[in-house]
């Protein structure tokens, strides 16, 4: 086990560097983040002294390995554009991106979930179409076309949650609901599909000859091996909402890593960006990983295997 | 990862929301002692000496003093924190100081921070955000009094009271010297009307009106007490905060938005100029391509020729926004070229295209950052005449890589110059020698633009100006476009001044009941 976790490890830090570099040389090929420094009214001198004083004449190659280095001595350098260490930028926006998606996580479970087992203990009934419909309208509507919805019903409307910010519990239903809705399709249909067929398989009939029914049958003997695929997804998922919740973070005004990553990208600030793609990318593969780990836990003759 | 259209989603929000409000009668009561502004962008500093953003000029106005500010009616530069001042020769400016002028910390202004504030900008190791302007033509700042400074020139500048009045406000001595900048920024130390309260980056700002700000300023006395910025990114967002009260102004809407909103019953509109002016430039130098058709003048006239400016400014731009003649804001001091004026003539255009031997016309990339759909209105206009125009839309910071790479055929793009009302702003920026923008490859036309910079003498810039001007409409090195309006939307009772140069002056705010 432990060498397949540093194995795994090792992969996500190489994928991590590829994807990093990669998002480097794009940045300096696509973009003048000098003129982006300076803004776009500046005059050339100012442009030409940013240039200067940040060393953007330097080879893309020279850049990367600097920036690198200070990487590896924990030192994610200073950001272009909010004139402080990426390293702090970056801790006090996480927060609110972590609760968000967990939190966002849980709206998907406690939506999904239910659905799903309902769909496949039900097959084809009323459970199952008001299932599969719910499953189709979430994926359907683009986020933030829901989130207006939200905010136009729940807090214009009738004003019972904030319109936007994050300073709250409060500020965080809405974009937890609007969030955690676009998991719903998946994590139900995956429940509905795997609770289906573990429910058609032998060692269920077995149990049931056993005397096993109802809460028992379902929970303790099916939903356990129905589980493990929509554990790997919600883990992916998870991945998501941390590294992409950048049209619910906008939407409702949060200041969290995906509004900063849009900010950063669009004013070419480029140590923020680059962290926070090291990060998003270590973080889905070590969610990807987690997941594996709890499916073996969770699946005996996955660690056998 | 995607990103929403602000527009889109208002228009969409817009239409949903007409509907119920039209049957509600729900809005912010009016708060007599409050305003609360949304901010699209968030402002990395409330220092002014380390912001280029536009929203850093709205909020200095409110917290900071230079010694000259832009007068809101008539856009020329006037003493604030100076009571008076003397050009003495060409590269000297003598400068009487106020003597009522109090820093937010209660301390009196004095030369001594004067000299301070300038000494700062100067050193290089400051990192100011206008420094490399500054730097371009003050030599150095004397104290000759308790209440009196020198300014040394290395050169003719008459743009120098732009700059103290646009760029650098007023520091307290030392204030720099024991803290950090980012220290600084929690604590201003300013001279406005207004004092900063709170700052969380990127969040919000709160001000609270200064008591002890000095009388004669034209900025004495705001009306409303407490002022707070939220940053809220979305458009749609900003205007159901505005329905539900969470906010009372928006800045920078967008003309269609504006005009769907207006309808509703809880939001009023406020509209007005700005010296942002909309051009096309077109590379007659050839450095993206030795070949460019744009090399040839007849070419060039047969683009301003074949674009219906009046058309799109009237149905597109909208509000106050002219179609513009010439490479500057009819604000703007010096914008009187009498050169070429090139009427919407598409017949005019192909004649011109068969006479430099584009008789089908061509094809090329149109480049651009911003107003995409004036952007498309351009391409069907050049259609017309046969040229086949491929609008490359992109963002601001690929576009102005390629620009400066000066790796474009043609761009459509837009400037603000700080709202600054003198063709100094655009002409220095766009046709001297040393900038990327400038796709003309005119020398003659760099020097006399240079010259009309280090010129005093108002009648001798004129005369340059103009010149300038009537080379650039006569080469046709650009497409002069439009010039912009400004849209705002407010809650109902409050009272806002139109700006002439599109910055709005919040200290002039006002709830009327």
């Amino acid at each position: 086990m432990a060498s397949y976790i540093l194995r795994r490890g090792l992969l996500a830090l190489l994928v991590a560097l590829v994807v990093s570099f990669g998002t480097f040389a794009l940045f300096y090929f696509a973009t003048d983040p000098a003129q982006t420094i300076a803004g776009e009214d500046a005059p050339p001198e100012m442009v030409e002294e940013i240039r200067q004083e940040y060393g953007f004449d330097r080879p893309v190659s020279v850049q990367y390995v600097a920036w690198l280095g200070g990487v590896f001595q924990g030192d994610f350098g200073e950001s272009y554009f909010w004139k402080q260490p990426v390293g702090e930028l970056i801790r006090e926006h996480a927060g609110v991106t972590i609760i968000l998606a967990l939190s966002s996580l849980m709206v998907t479970i406690l939506i999904a979930l239910p659905l799903g087992i309902g769909a496949a203990l039900k097959p084809n009934s009323w459970v199952d179409r008001f299932a599969l419909s719910t499953a189709v309208s979430a994926q359907a509507i683009p986020n933030f076309w829901l989130g207006l919805m939200v905010i136009i019903l729940l807090a214009v409307m009738f004003p019972i949650f904030p319109v936007s910010g994050d300073a709250t519990w409060r500020h965080y239903v809405l974009p937890a609901l609007v969030l955690g809705a676009s998991s719903v399709p998946a994590v139900m249909r995956l429940t509905r599909t795997g609770l289906l067929e573990v429910l058609g398989a032998d060692y269920i009939r077995t149990a049931r000859a056993k005397g096993f029914m109802g809460y028992q049958l379902i929970f303790r003997q099916a939903l356990r091996n129905a589980l493990l695929p929509v554990v790997s997804v919600l883990a992916v998922q998870l991945g998501h909402k941390l590294g992409g919740s950048v049209v619910t973070e906008s939407v409702f005004s949060m200041n969290g890593l995906g509004r900063l990553a849009v900010e950063s990208i669009f004013n070419s600030d480029i140590p923020t960006v680059q962290s926070l793609i090291l990060i998003f990318v270590l973080t889905f593969v070590l969610l990807t990983l987690a997941a594996d780990l709890i499916n073996a836990w969770l699946d005996p003759r996955i660690r056998m295997g | 990862m995607r990103i929403i259209h602000p527009r889109r989603v208002g228009i969409g929000l817009t239409s949903l929301l007409a509907a119920w409000a039209l049957s509600m009668s729900v809005h912010a009561d009016a708060r007599s002692d409050s305003l609360v502004v949304a901010l699209a962008m968030p402002l990395t500093t409330v220092d002014r000496l380390y912001s280029v953003q536009r929203e850093g000029l709205v909020l200095a106005q409110l917290t900071d003093d230079g010694l000259f500010h832009v007068d809101p009616d008539t856009l020329e530069f006037v003493p604030l924190a100076a009571a008076s001042y003397e050009w003495v020769g060409e590269t000297r400016l003598d400068v009487v100081l106020r003597d009522d002028v109090k820093f937010h910390d209660g301390s009196p202004l004095t030369a001594d921070d004067v000299v301070y504030t300038f000494d700062w900008v100067l050193d290089r190791d400051s990192g100011t955000s206008r420094g490399p302007v500054i730097r371009g033509w003050l030599d150095r700042v004397e104290k000759i009094g308790e209440h009196r400074v020198s300014f040394h020139l290395k050169v003719p500048y008459p743009m120098a009271l732009r700059d103290m009045a646009v760029s650098v406000p007023l520091r307290k001595q030392g204030t720099y010297a024991h803290t950090g900048i980012r220290a600084v920024e929690q604590q201003l130390n300013g001279i406005g009307p207004y004092r900063v309260t709170g700052f969380r980056a990127g969040r919000e700002i709160e001000l609270t009106r200064f008591e002890d700000y000095y009388q004669a300023s034209p900025k004495a006395n705001p009306a409303i007490k407490y002022m707070r910025f939220r940053v809220i990114p979305d458009q749609g967002t900003q205007q159901a905060e505005l329905l539900s009260g969470g906010i009372d102004l928006m800045l920078d809407v967008p003309p269609d938005v504006a005009d769907n909103v207006r309808h509703l019953p809880n939001v009023e509109r406020l509209e007005g100029d700005d010296i942002r002016i909309g051009y096309i430039t077109l590379d007659a130098a050839g450095y993206s391509d030795p070949n460019t058709p744009f090399k040839d003048v007849r070419v060039r006239r047969a683009l301003n020729h074949a674009i219906n400016r009046q058309a799109i400014t009237q149905y597109l731009v909208r509000g106050s926004a002219q179609a513009l003649d010439f490479a500057c804001h009819p604000l703007q001091f010096g914008c009187e070229g009498t050169g070429p004026v090139y009427a919407y003539d598409p017949g005019k255009a192909r004649a011109l295209l068969t006479e430099a031997g584009y008789p089908n016309g061509f094809s090329f990339d149109l480049w651009a950052y911003r107003d995409k759909v004036m952007g498309e209105a351009i391409v069907n206009d050049l259609r017309v005449v046969g040229i086949n125009a491929n609008l490359r839309y992109v963002k601001l910071n690929v576009f102005s890589k390629v620009r400066n790479d000066r790796d474009m055929s043609a761009f459509f793009a837009s400037y603000g110059g700080g709202g600054t009302a003198d063709a100094s702003a655009i002409t220095g920026v766009h046709f001297v020698a040393n900038t990327p923008r400038n796709y003309s490859g005119d020398e003659e036309l760099a020097a006399t633009v240079l010259a009309a910079e280090r010129t005093i003498d108002p009648e001798r810039r004129l005369e340059l100006y103009r010149q300038a001007l009537d080379r650039i409409a006569d080469q046709a090195y650009w497409v002069p476009m439009f010039s912009y309006s400004q849209n705002f939307l407010l809650a109902p009772g409050l009272d806002l001044s139109v700006p002439r140069d599109g910055v709005p002056r919040l200290w002039q705010a006002r709830w009327s009941n």
